[in-house]
Parts: C-alpha cells; structure tokens; sequence
C-alpha cells in the first residue's frame, strides 16, 4: 500500500495577495531557519549531541515534525559541505583517515562555515585549520600537506596565459632591461615547507597504491607549483631561483629582484635563471617600469 | 547579449565532470547538456577548456545553483558577475536558476530552502530575478525546487506562486517534474494537478530525476537525491506534462552515485521517446 501523503499543506488557497498579519518578515524566517541547520550560534546543531536541527516555529510539522523536516535541510548542508572538502583535500583525507576527516570537517565547518553560494570556497581555511588543531604536535605537517592541496586546487582553476611574446622582448634596448617588470603565469604558486610534502602527496594521490613509508625527517621542500598542458607539475627551485621568482611576483623590476634574491641566496646567475623561467612558462609576460604589467 | 541560439526540442544530460572526457571521446547522441553554472566559475584551466570543446559540439544550458534568488541578503555582485562570465563564454541556449533561497546573515546552507508563499518573497524574489534578467541581457528560467517543509504563512499555493512569479519577473519557468513528486508526496498535494495549473506558454524545459525515500517516524519522506533512474510515477507526470505543454527540452538529471555514461544516455532515450510520442509507451 502505499504510504499516505504527509503535511497539511492546502491544495486550494486564498487569492494571492491576502497575506495574513501575523507573517514574520522573510528575513526573520529565514534567520530563523538557518539557526536551526547550521553549526553556528549559540544554538547551532552539528549532530555533536545527536541532533541535526532543532524545533522552530512556524514550520507545518503534521505527522513528522518541524525537527525532522529541518533536519533534512541539516543534512544536506552537511554533506554537500563535506563533499566539497573531500574533493579537494584527497590527501589529508587518506591520510588521516575517513573518520576522522568527517569529524574534523565538522569541527572546521563550525569555526570556518560556508561564505559563499559557491562551495568550491569552503576549504580555503582548512590549511589554518589543520595548523590551530595540530600546529605543534607531531601531525605539523598535515597543515602543509592541506596547504599544498588547496595551491593545487587555485593552480588548477587560475587564469589561463597567451604564451611568452619573444619577438616583444626583442624590440626592448638591452638598456632597458634592468627596468623590466616580468609577470608570473597566474596557475604558479610557490610552496615551502620543512617537511617533504611533494613526496607524501605522490605517495598518497592513488587511492588504490598502498602508499609507501615517507620519512618526515627526509628534507623540506622549496618548489614551483605549475599547470602544464597534461596537469599539474613540480619544479624544484634553488634558493636564489626560489628569491628571484618571489622578487619578481610582489612586483619589483627586475635590477631589483636580482639585488633582493643576491642578498637572500649570496651569488647566482639571474640572467639563466630567468631564461629558464620564461621558457618553462613560468614567467609570461612584462612591462617596462612605468607601465605596470 | 544574444543567446547561443535555439535549444533542440529533445532530451539533454546533466554534465558532470567525471562524464568529460567520456563525452568529448563517444560524443554521445543526445540532444543537449546542462552544466552547473558554479562548477565552470574558474578563471580558466582544464575544466574550463573542457566544456568550451563539449559546448563546440552540443547546445548547452547553464544551471545555477548558488545564487540565493529568494534570499534577503543583498545579491552576491562578484557571484554574478562570475555567472556573466560563464555566460560569455559558453554562450549558452538557456539559463536557469531556482526558486529558493540559501543563504542569509552571510551564512550559506549551499542547498536549496524552499521560500513562504507570501506576497513578501513573491514580490522580493520576482524582483531579484528580474535584476539577474537585467545583468545578464537574457530572460532566464527558475526552477521549482522539491520540499521537505512548507510554512505556516504561505497563503498562495507553489503552482500560483511559480505563475506569478514568472509573470511578474518574465522568467520563463523550468518545471522539474521530480521534485513536484516529491513536495507532493511531502506535503500531500496533487502532483498532476500542479502541472495542470501551470500555464503553457511559460515552461521552456523539463527535468526527470531520481529520489529516494526515506523513513521519519511511522510515514516516509521522499528525499531529490538525484541518485537512481528517473521513477515510475515521474515517468507518468512527464506524459501528462507534454500533453500539457507539448513537446519541450528535458533533461535527465543525475548526481550521486553518478552511473556510466551509457546509462544516462539510456533515460534520455527513453525521454526522447516519450516526447515524440507520449502514449505510445504508456503502462
């Protein structure tokens, strides 16, 4: 048999427009009902004691009740929140386990809820995150790893580039070089860390590969992010190349990226340092000082 | 700003990313895709170039779902100026967002809450709709979502509700046959009923779905899950839709426990058989 229809929703109503009195405004509503789904406020409901949403007025319960119907909101907020941050966080989520993934996700969503009508935002705090909750104890470095997921994640989705004008470059006088502004390709972010996080990253990006044995202990990483035409690649960067590269990205001429990245990293070659980055793609376009690029 | 031309009179696949490749590789035969508006809000990369090739190939709609049409909070400008630039580029046939709400006080539930159907959100959403119709330069669609939860205040009825908006914003109306199932088993109206009420000339697309029923106390709630084959008795709403309305664009929707390619294909299939001829499979 089939189950009897729920609600007490009438099939005939008054004409539109004879709204009664005592309505709340529909930003009242509204506030009221987030309160009741989301872990946020004092009364927020997280399924920490049990209960996803809690009862509010107004609500035609019938045979279910307010909570329950709401509760379904709770949930679907819940989860398409925790969808999102298991998409982009792959790795912290093998890492550290389904379970406690999920429960962290909560503990994140009540502190960092979402901002945004489009989730793809919602974990980009989870790196600060994951360094509030284990910053100083021997999981540091699960803060890294996130932090380098979420660069992967803005690498993958970033601006696309027209590819290196030689033949403008060619027109600048040689004197003038010295007062060239370069411009890094939008898909390169920098990342640094004491521990080896690429090496983790690779060991744990195939679900399927029992991942091997890294050693924390085996050296940091100082590395280019990068979108190349089959994903996404790692260059290694020296430590004068890895200063010049920063230089250059907060905006400086080049004279002065060179004289910056020589007093971080002592003496190297800036000139072949910057041929390479041009033709790997990581630098894209200049201006000369007085046009910002 | 002009359209991507006319939408084919035939039924359309929702487009998930885990399908790309498998699209542009079989080049399935189906009339049409609907993506996501916020899925393609990325400045560029692979996914975008993806769906700039599929859109060579097939007509395409734009879906929304994120931008709160029935919220109080002001409209998110940078929301919307993302969705003009998804429109730009991919130019698409239609574009379509809901009829609800989902965010407020800045908090965002990322799910589609189902608005009181007073006078006060029948004038406020009617208006939002029409500033987004404004931004963008195209009439768009609004959908009706599936419910779990009616108002004490509503005083109008969904289906006059939906009417009226589009008659005061001059959206067009996508009906999701789906979720009528569904808020009508919900709430215990009458599903074909709604469809009836629901004048021709205003609906411009369908969607069939699957749903999933879940228990609450001794009855059932039946929750738009978007997981399993369109149903049976959705099935049957979508002949007596297109004898309503006659034959309009319809897409199959499918989200969770996203099947093969093939399948989807497989209810598109058997959509396009029911819009050519609505009887001639009747149970």
């Amino acid at each position: 048999m089939p189950p009897e229809p729920l609600g007490a929703q009438p099939v005939t109503a008054p004409a539109l427009g004879t709204a009664p009195a005592t309505a709340p405004a529909l930003r009242v509503l509204q506030a009221q009902v987030l309160d009741a789904i989301l872990p946020c406020g004092s009364h927020g409901s997280d399924g920490s004691d049990g209960s996803l949403a809690r009862e509010i007025p107004g609500i035609v319960g019938g045979d279910i009740g307010s909570a329950r119907r709401l509760e379904v909101y709770a949930n679907n907020a819940a989860a398409n929140f925790l969808e999102s941050l298991r998409l982009g966080y792959p790795v912290v989520r093998r890492l550290v386990g389904e379970a406690y993934f999920e429960q962290c996700v909560r503990e994140y969503r009540r502190t960092y809820p979402s901002r945004s009508g489009d989730l793809q935002h919602a974990g980009t705090s989870f790196p600060d995150f994951w360094r509030e909750l284990h910053g100083a104890d021997r999981y540091r470095y699960l803060a890294d790893v996130a932090r380098f997921e979420w660069l992967i994640q803005e690498s993958l989705t970033a601006a696309d580039e027209a590819p290196f004008d030689f033949a403008r470059l060619g027109a600048i006088a040689v004197h003038d070089y010295n007062r060239l502004r370069f411009r890094v390709h939008a898909a390169t972010r920098r990342f640094a860390s004491p521990f080896p996080i690429q090496a983790i990253w690779e060991a744990n990006a195939d679900a399927d590969v029992e991942p091997p044995v890294i050693d924390l202990d085996a050296g940091g990483d100082r590395l280019l992010i990068v979108r190349a035409a089959g994903g996404i690649e790692f260059l290694r960067l020296a430590e004068g190349e890895w200063a010049l590269l920063a230089a250059i990205d907060q905006g400086a001429a080049f004279s002065a990226a060179v004289t910056t990245a020589g007093r971080a990293a002592g003496e190297f070659d800036a000139s072949a340092t910057l041929q390479k980055f041009v033709l790997q793609g990581v630098i894209v376009d200049f201006a000369i000082e007085t046009e910002r690029p | 700003m002009h359209g991507g031309g006319e939408m084919p009179v035939a039924a359309g696949i929702g487009l998930r990313a885990q399908h790309h490749l498998d699209v542009l590789a079989e080049a399935p035969r189906v009339g049409w895709f609907e993506a996501h508006a916020e899925n393609y809000f990325a400045d560029g990369g692979a996914r975008i170039a993806c769906l700039e090739r599929i859109r060579a190939q097939f007509p395409l709609s734009l879906h929304g779902v994120g931008a709160s049409l029935g919220g109080t909070d002001p409209l998110d400008s940078e929301h919307l100026a993302k969705l003009e630039r998804a429109v730009r580029r991919f130019q698409p046939m239609l574009i379509s967002e809901h009829l609800s709400w989902s965010s407020a006080g800045g908090r965002h539930a990322n799910d589609l809450l189902p608005l009181p159907y007073t006078e006060e959100a029948l004038a406020h959403v009617s208006a939002r709709i029409g500033i987004v119709q404004d931004r963008l330069g195209r009439r768009i669609l609004i959908e009706n979502v599936s419910s779990y939860l009616a108002f004490e205040c509503s005083h109008i009825t969904e289906w006059d509700f939906l009417t009226a908006v589009a008659e005061r914003s001059g959206c067009g109306i996508l009906l999701d046959l789906n979720n009528i199932h569904v808020s009508a088993h919900n709430h215990g109206f009458d599903a074909r009923g709604y469809v009836e009420a629901i004048p021709r000339e205003l609906v411009c697309e369908l969607h069939l779905a699957g749903h999933t029923r879940v228990t609450a106390g001794n009855r059932d709630l039946l929750i738009d899950t978007h997981s399993a084959p369109v149903a049976e008795a959705v099935w049957d709403l979508y002949r007596v839709a297109l004898e309503r309305f006659g034959p309009v664009p319809t897409l199959i929707e499918w989200d969770a426990q996203l099947p093969p390619l093939a399948e989807l294909v497989a209810e598109a299939d058997r959509a396009n058989a029911i819009l050519r001829s609505p009887r001639a499979d009747a149970a």
